[in-house]
């Protein structure tokens, strides 16, 4: 028999994947991920505009604070490539696919072009988002921001070729790879920071021009120099088609890699929620001896949340709220809206709110619910183990904003008095999230190796589960955000003697924040209890 | 040592009946086996008896405290092993046995004892330090039985404790359960292996769809599948579960 040809089989594969990926369910998701990401986009450029404004930033530091952002999915991506899923697989993809006599570089061409699409459809509509907030503000055309956004996504393609082919190389540099990782990080890391060189007097012009040829730098300068109008047309014209470049250069040295070891170095994509344990040292770090029952549930939630990397997703999202923070603070927003900062937190606890949903186990429940222990009590203790951390680390950098606005900003501002209830705030409204989304998970949590998982009916409860999650999240913390608002006024009214009043309030929303948690962390222990399939 | 009683057991999720009117009685020390096709209802049964799953209508006790009113009370005498056990992959073998048996009220002189016990019974001492997640199926199962009886409970429940093991896990677990059944401990367990029933269960039920259709000794219940003398209990089973599904 004849092999199928190329022209005939690709098409075939990709058509067999977008059924597979862009179910119904999927496509409800990706809209509902997309408006939020366009609304979390607008909210940030607008505190990055801000930001530059009150500090007069440049075009030259603005691309280069993109080219750094931009790095950091450079990163990411390598890191993934790394680890052997630059170019993830399904189950169905080795049973299927990868036995029949189908080319592997067409297997490759096929993946690429079903991620490819899967990016474009992904990251366009926020970054057009964003570039449409950018050439407002510098009176640039519509048309312009989109060309930005094409500017970018084709870095965004490259990134998804250069993570293939760091995977697909993997069969070359075998038992290296872990120190070339290291190695091709900090390499990536160091030339990402050298722009920053060009701040500094002095610097040699060779190395700050660095930025011009290097993927991140040349899609940043390509874009912003295109919304802000500040390069010619022939400069845009020349690091454009060098980042075409790049992306054609990765592609091809893909499909070069894809003729050897493509089938051993893919691998299997993991479940959503799979949790890959890290190795321990060889003693108990339970110690359970002289300790109550209920000092031991937290122990074993932070050993698990230590081994299975949550901590460091919970690191990555503090991350996240701090630098969003700062970033917003330095912009001066805070004076001109308090209350679109804590909307803020809402959305970036939206998505960070996952680390609320890590902790129910569905086929782990029979452990405890075959015990006489309270489920109740036990979610309670499942919550303080995991919210500590995040408000622990959280709590430095408000502190550090706090200090930073009295001494510099005039004592008697009303937004300055309504830092008394802003900052408990924005501890308050993460902790209210974590509980919100454990109350979710015990709702609506199935199992991380259910086979329902992957079916469409789950995928749709999923949904029904965020947009609740969403809606009923925001509704706890719509008090507290009251308050803050409320909190001006009085500083308003009474100016300096509002003191006592907006401690009533901050007692009045610590209070608040206390029961609804009892509330809604009670509930979750009910329905892990009530509930047949846990 | 404690019996566990079930009485017009009937579990229906909406129009579909998984239990219809389950009744049986196992003696203080018995081995009870059930033995049932695929989907006939045994992980449901054992699952409400100890009060994972709550019943339709029906009446279960353990020890004379019954599993809906007196939940607390059922479960301190009653250890499970499910079908799948799922354990915390991210503790390790200790930790996790430290963590069962203090949230099973177990005292901290009795909990060490039994951990060190245990696991060289199960020779498991070299693993203790190991992640769960790092194990094999077998010695999960063995530190899922571990697990079961860290509380010395007075009635073991076991959802198929012998499924896809390897011959020598087989054995081990087969003798611990002839270990168990020798201490006194009232033990209710579902299996599809036979020989298993045959050589510990010192009665058996045969379920299907949801009902109890033979219950006794291997005799009573050659006679009840109207089979010879020498019938092993592979046709027995056979013979009644096809005699159920003419019915």
């Amino acid at each position: 028999m004849a092999q199928v040809p190329s022209w005939t089989v690709i098409p075939v594969l990709i058509r067999y994947w977008i059924k597979g990926r862009f179910t119904k369910a999927a496509l409800i998701s990706i809209l509902i991920g997309e408006i939020f990401f366009v609304l979390f986009i607008l909210f940030a450029s607008e505190a990055f505009l801000s930001f530059s404004g009150r500090f007069r930033i440049g075009t030259e530091l603005t691309v280069i604070t993109w080219s750094l952002i931009l790095s950091f999915y450079l990163i990411g991506l390598i890191q993934s490539g790394f680890n052997g899923s630059g170019l993830p697989v399904s189950g169905g993809d080795v049973d299927y696919v990868f036995t029949s006599p189908v080319k592997s570089r067409d297997v490759f061409i096929a993946k690429v072009l079903m991620n490819s699409l899967t990016i474009v459809l992904f990251a366009f509509p926020p970054m057009f988002a964003l570039y449409l907030r950018i050439s407002r503000f510098y009176e640039t055309s519509v048309v312009i921001a989109a060309v930005a956004g094409l500017v970018t996504l084709v870095y965004f393609l490259m990134g998804l070729f250069l993570s293939a082919d760091v995977t697909l190389s993997l069969g070359k540099i075998g038992r290296r790879a872990s120190l070339l990782k290291s190695v091709f990080i900090v390499f990536v890391v160091f030339v990402t920071l050298v722009p920053f060189l060009s701040i500094l007097n002095g610097t040699p012009e060779t190395v700050t021009s660095l930025i011009r040829f290097l993927p991140n730098g040349l899609a940043a300068a390509t874009s912003i120099g295109l919304v802000s109008g500040s390069a010619s047309g022939e400069i845009l014209f020349f690091d454009f088609i060098l980042l075409l470049l790049w992306l054609g250069g990765l592609l091809i040295l893909g499909i070069r890699l894809s003729n050897t070891h493509f089938y051993e170095l893919v691998q299997i994509r993991q479940p959503r929620i799979g949790k890959k344990i890290v190795a321990t040292s060889s003693r108990s770090e339970l110690n359970p001896i002289g300790r109550s029952v209920w000092s031991v549930v937290g122990t074993k939630e932070r050993i698990i949340i230590k081994r299975t990397k949550e901590l460091r997703a919970l690191l990555m999202n503090v991350l996240f709220l701090s630098g969003f923070m700062i970033i917003y603070s330095l912009s001066g927003s805070f004076q001109s809206s308090p209350i679109s900062f804590l909307f803020i937190l809402f959305i970036l606890g939206s998505f960070g709110s996952g680390n609320g949903m890590r902790w129910i186990e569905k086929e782990r429940l029979w452990i405890l619910k075959t015990t006489t222990i309270s489920m109740k009590r036990y979610v309670k203790e499942i919550f303080r183990a995991r919210v500590f951390p995040l408000l622990l680390s959280l709590a430095p950098i408000i502190i550090v904003i706090g200090v930073f606005f009295v001494a510099t900003e005039p004592i008697d501002t009303s937004s300055q008095m309504s830092l008394i209830l802003i900052f408990p705030a924005a501890l308050q409204i993460p902790a209210l999230m974590m509980g919100g989304s454990m109350y979710f998970a015990a709702k609506f949590g199935q199992s991380t190796t259910d086979d329902i998982l992957e079916t469409q009916t789950q995928e749709l409860v999923d949904i029904k589960r965020f947009i609740y999650q969403a809606i009923i999240n925001l509704a706890l913390i719509a008090p507290i955000m009251l308050l803050v608002t409320g909190s001006e006024m009085v500083a308003l009214f009474f100016g300096a003697g509002s003191t006592i009043p907006l401690f009533l309030m901050l007692i009045l929303s610590l209070l608040y924040t206390y029961i609804i948690l009892n509330i809604i962390l009670d509930k979750a222990g009910n329905t892990i209890a009530m509930r047949e399939d846990l | 040592m404690a019996e566990i009683f079930v009485e017009g057991l009937s579990k229906s999720y909406g129009d579909v009946v998984a239990l219809d009117d389950v009744s049986f009685r196992c003696a203080s020390g018995e081995v009870f086996g059930l033995l049932g096709p695929n989907g006939a209802g045994k992980s449901t049964l054992l699952k409400i008896v100890v009060g994972l799953l709550k019943p339709t209508n029906g009446i279960v006790r353990l020890g004379g405290h019954d599993i809906v009113r007196s939940p607390e009370a059922a479960k301190q005498i009653v250890g499970y092993l499910p079908e799948n056990p799922s354990l915390y992959t991210g503790l390790t073998v200790q930790e996790f046995l430290q963590f069962v048996g203090k949230i099973r009220g177990v005292d901290d002189t009795s909990l060490t004892n039994k951990i060190d016990e245990s696991l060289r019974s199960f020779s498991l001492v070299e693993k203790m330090n190991s992640l769960i997640g790092s194990l094999s199926k077998g010695m999960k199962q063995k530190v899922a039985l571990i697990a079961s009886t860290i509380h010395d409970p007075s009635v073991l429940v076991l959802d198929e404790p012998l499924t896809a093991l390897d011959p020598r896990t087989q054995r081990l677990v087969r003798d611990w359960i002839g270990s168990q059944a020798g201490k006194g401990v009232t033990i209710l367990l579902s299996t599809h292996l036979m020989e298993v029933a045959q050589s510990y269960c010192t009665r058996l039920a045969i379920i299907d769809k949801g009902r109890i259709v033979a219950s006794g000794g291997i005799d009573t219940l050659r006679k009840k599948a109207a089979a010879g003398s020498e019938a092993n209990l592979d046709e027995i089973f056979l013979r009644l579960t096809e005699k159920s599904g003419d019915a």
